[in-house]
């Protein structure tokens, strides 16, 4: 099951969506299609301005600053690993925006994991290159993907330099 | 060829002179001078400003000097982009010097990575080295590599040691392009390995490039693209394009309205791909292009 990569805001915390989101599920391949199709038309709606998953009532903040066109809200599939002693996400596939940077996927997952905001996190990609904050998680995706996912490892210290 | 050589040196040693001047609404005891210096094309920015952030705070109050950042036209310069990209982007068809404001207030989160110490340099430079090789050779050769090649490589980027001329506060380089210890032949010792490929390839797995362009709302364009074609043929610069960035490309009876440029030089289109990775990649090991207005003069 593919979640969306909700940002809690405006009075949702991350649970609050989650679970709005985990409606769809256990209902069989008929829900999570609808929850999926849900996060797609959310996604794409929010190009136009408004937020169309009223049904679930989750908030879709996938971007905070002003709408994209539908073209650049894209999703792609991402698998997160954590590394070492490094807390283990409970959903660890997501769906992300081509064009949520890694400090966006940092701060989402350190709130996820309810981390200090303080407190480092790196992510690395083919268990070999940190890349920099403003890198997209699209172009990650087309040149380092595989399996039609990006596997990106997260751990609170410096794994691989 | 001997002739490839010369290029890597040019490549290297290409500076740009840079006038830095203080923002005018910073705090100052006195009259803040400009100061000169020439900008290495190959380096990062506050790798090589230290002299100018010592030379502004000589007349700034010690509160009042935070993190220094620097802007050209209104546009917060990159500090994270090599030196050379962002001339050729922002200021490659104005008139020399080029002319960076700089500051010490208001530091635009939005724009700019913070950079607290040439560590966050460091590791920057490496992540894009081994970001490259994971492209180049799925990670093999990089990771082959001992720390201390790795340390190399980053040294080989440490400024070296300027000449101050007398009376004046302009310094130009005292490595001479001939000494055999210099920066350059330190770099290159251990870059070349990141330049070979197995004889039976023609060249690398992908080439690491990046495409820039300042109208647009993304970063830059990157994406998988092989030097050698399905039949064998060497791709060019042109193939690249036509791929991944058709726009840049002038129709055959269209009037030339882009500049493809690549260390202030624009490559002829029929240029293979793996030479230009092998000869015009910054020492990230990245080939930065650059597409801008074609001057209209």
């Amino acid at each position: 099951m593919l979640h969306a990569l909700v940002s809690p805001g405006r009075g949702w915390d991350g649970r609050t969506a989650a679970n709005s989101l985990s409606r769809h599920e256990g209902v069989g391949g008929a829900g999570s299609v609808a929850a999926e199709l849900c996060v797609r038309r959310a996604a794409y709606a929010w190009g136009r301005g408004s937020c169309l998953c009223r049904r679930c009532a989750a908030p879709l903040f996938l971007h905070s600053p002003a709408p994209h066109p539908a073209s650049a809200l894209a999703l792609v599939d991402v698998l997160l690993k954590a590394v070492g002693d490094t807390p283990i996400m409970k959903t660890k596939k997501w769906s992300v925006e081509r064009t949520r940077t890694i400090q966006g996927l940092v701060d989402f997952i350190k709130k996820f994991l309810k981390l200090v905001a303080s407190e480092q996190l790196f992510i690395y990609v083919n268990q070999s290159f940190a890349p920099s904050p403003d890198q997209e998680v699209g172009t990650l995706y087309e040149c380092f993907g595989s399996d039609g996912k990006l596997v990106l490892h997260y751990c609170k210290s410096q794994a691989w330099g | 060829m001997t002739d490839d050589k010369d290029v890597l040196r040019d490549v290297w040693f290409g500076r740009i002179p840079t006038c830095f001047t203080l923002y005018q609404d910073e705090i100052t005891e006195r009259e803040a001078e400009p100061y000169y210096l020439l900008l290495p094309r190959i380096s990062y920015l506050t790798l090589v400003t230290d002299k100018v952030k010592k030379h502004f705070q000589k007349v700034m109050r010690q509160e009042d000097v935070t993190e220094i950042w620097f802007e050209y036209e209104g546009t917060p310069l990159k500090w994270h982009f090599p030196i050379g990209l962002l001339f050729d982007l922002h200021a490659s068809n104005t008139a020399l010097p080029w002319n960076i404001t700089v500051h010490f207030k208001n530091f635009p989160e939005k724009d700019l990575l913070h950079c607290t110490s040439k560590d966050v340099i460091e590791a920057h430079f490496m992540a894009c080295v081994k970001e490259a090789d994971a492209l180049k050779h799925k990670s093999q050769v990089i990771n082959e590599m001992q720390k201390k090649d790795h340390k190399q490589l980053w040294m080989g980027l440490q400024n070296d040691h300027y000449h101050l001329i007398p009376g004046s506060n302009l310094e130009i380089p005292a490595n001479l392009p001939a000494s055999p210890n210099n920066k350059f032949d330190q770099f290159w010792a251990i870059n070349r390995k990141l330049m070979e490929y197995p004889p039976e390839d023609s060249g690398f797995r992908y080439i690491p490039f990046r495409i820039y362009q300042v109208t647009t709302e993304r970063p830059f364009i990157q994406k998988l693209f092989r030097p050698v074609a399905t039949n064998g043929q060497l791709n060019t610069l042109g193939d690249l394009l036509k791929e991944v960035y058709p726009a840049a490309i002038t129709p055959e009876d269209g009037e030339k309205k882009n500049q493809v440029m690549v260390h202030g030089i624009e490559p002829m289109l029929e240029t293979p791909v793996q030479w230009l990775s092998e000869h015009m990649s910054y020492p990230d090991n990245f080939l930065h292009i650059s597409i801008i207005p074609q001057p209209t003069d």
